[in-house]
């Protein structure tokens, strides 16, 4: 039933989106977003408390994707949950219609907005990964029965670009082992480096998606490259950005977006567009990305 | 090795009441070790509280070397030389660790205690004045995976199959400052050609053995951990 592990097991090239809950109760202006990408992308991603900053949960906020026929990737992190809620919201999320789940570490409480929080992390990924599938084979942790199973379609995270990157190979590897059916990536801007790491993990078999975050500006590429652990915007990207008019950067964002895709296309199994608030822009990369229906 | 760290003297002496009869007691092990609470520390604090006003009536340390944590070695700091003016004491200023305050506690049969420190962490001394922590005291040692270095001390997630996606240049996203544990257990894995060990899955942590309050009974040669996970007995004899 999952469109997303129907069309990567046949092979088609997926694109997926995403869309953070508020940081409050007024959720549709964040929902119509996911409208507006309906039609381009195959399943959208609802990210769990990115960045540590307390919002509205992705359970909640897949489920009214779901109602409003919009296929959600569910987001889950180890941050907050020990293995008792973590495994109760994956119930609750198969309960309410939720199939693709994605399982993360979390960025920890002290880069986000309340950073005195206690740190869960009971579980780290490869464990929920391990828990997840557990769940899916009709047990929970402890090993007793399940009344009524779920059937998840496992996801989890690499970061291409970590440097040394052979302790994230052996963790994708354990990953894998755990469950892991796809791969969501950290943002890609090196082709090259890009087209390295696919090497590496091609034994692996499993999809991978690309991480396209949309380059808003120059300064965007400079703090991440700085700031952002596994990102690198070449100096060649930041220069185009530099060159560009004011009016003209939605429009230069959406070309380097749509050549990115285009360059790393060959080397990957679907694109995920991660365009930070950006989501109108989606059809015409779409568009200029030749990815086509 | 506790490492301690004295509080501040304005919050000291919101703990005391007026004409509050005082006895400073201090520890010639960990707490000399951090110059909170060591025989030279111990005798500075009884001054200093004197100038504020306070009614110090005496102080003690154990000797240098020795901890305050010793129920006997307390107990014959304050009930056998000191007993003149602990009997006389309204309360005690431990300058120590928690185990110490409780230790105090106990040698004076429920006496009333204040901290003089805030206890810290369990740590390495490099050098004298320079203590890092190495150890959560997790009950459940998984160094013979990780070279040695403790992921749940050194990674701030407390991960334990590799490195979370956050660390830019081997250190990590809650500080740019602070080495990536996994970062590290990987480099040492590496040279020593085993990172076979990386490569396996471990099990989620069992957080009832970090169940406090625990316990180590020794009889013999047998010693048993007693947790919220039970006990675990171990011997000497095989």
């Amino acid at each position: 039933m999952s469109s997303l592990k129907d069309k990567l097991n046949k092979g088609s090239f997926v694109i997926t989106g995403e869309i953070g809950p508020p940081k409050g109760t007024d959720i549709e202006t964040h929902l119509q977003k996911a409208d507006l990408i309906k039609d381009k992308v195959v399943a959208v991603n609802v990210t769990d408390l990115q960045s540590a900053v307390m919002r509205a949960g992705s359970l909640a906020t897949c489920h009214l994707l779901q109602k409003r026929g919009i296929e959600p990737i569910y987001q889950l992190t180890c941050r907050d949950r020990n293995r008792l809620a973590l495994q109760s919201d994956l119930l609750s999320a198969w309960i309410l219609g939720i199939e693709n789940v994605l399982c993360l570490t979390g960025d920890h409480p002290s880069l986000g907005d309340h950073p005195e929080a206690k740190p869960v992390f009971d579980f780290d990924s490869v464990q929920l990964l391990q828990a997840s599938s557990t769940l899916n084979s009709g047990k929970d942790f402890s090993g007793h029965d399940l009344e009524g199973s779920p059937d998840f379609f496992l996801g989890a995270v690499v970061s291409p670009g970590a440097d040394p990157i052979e302790p994230h190979l052996i963790k994708m590897k354990k990953k894998v082992a755990a469950g892991a059916k796809f791969f969501q990536t950290q943002a890609v801007y090196d082709v090259e480096k890009f087209g390295e790491f696919v090497d590496k993990v091609n034994n692996f078999q499993v999809p991978i998606i690309a991480g396209i975050v949309i380059l808003k500006s120059a300064e965007m590429g400079k703090f991440m490259t700085e700031n952002i652990a596994g990102i690198t915007v070449p100096d060649g990207l930041i220069k185009e950005m530099e060159k560009t008019e004011k009016p003209d950067l939605k429009k230069k964002a959406v070309e380097i977006a749509a050549r990115l895709i285009r360059q790393v296309k060959p080397f990957c199994q679907g694109v995920h567009l991660m365009t930070l608030g950006w989501e109108d822009l989606i059809p015409k990369i779409i568009e200029e990305a030749d990815l086509g229906n | 090795m506790h490492a301690t760290i004295q509080k501040k003297m304005d919050v000291i002496l919101t703990y005391l009441q007026p004409e509050e009869k005082i006895f400073v007691v201090g520890c010639g092990n960990c707490a000399e070790k951090c110059k909170s609470g060591g025989p030279e520390e111990t005798e500075e604090m009884a001054q200093r509280l004197k100038k504020k006003g306070v009614n110090v009536i005496g102080y003690s340390s154990t000797p240098s070397g020795v901890g305050l944590c010793s129920l006997p070695m307390c107990r014959k700091m304050i009930k056998e030389e000191n007993q003149d003016e602990t009997n006389a004491a309204d309360s005690f200023l431990v300058l120590a660790c928690g185990q110490g305050i409780h230790t105090v506690i106990d040698a004076t049969d429920g006496g009333a205690v204040h901290p003089g420190c805030d206890t810290i962490f369990g740590g390495e001394t490099e050098q004298p004045g320079i203590v890092k922590e190495y150890c959560s005291l997790c009950g459940e040692c998984v160094t013979a995976y990780t070279a040695g270095l403790c992921p749940m001390t050194l990674c701030s997630k407390m991960l334990l199959n590799g490195p979370c996606g956050g660390a830019k240049n081997g250190k990590c996203e809650v500080d740019r400052e602070k080495d990536c544990g996994w970062h590290l257990i990987y480099e040492r894995l590496k040279d020593a050609e085993k990172l076979y060990l990386l490569e396996a899955y471990y099990e989620p942590k069992n957080f009832a053995k970090w169940g406090r309050p625990r316990s180590l009974i020794v009889k013999g040669t047998e010693a048993t951990f007693k947790s919220l996970a039970g006990e675990h007995t171990v011997s000497r004899e095989d």
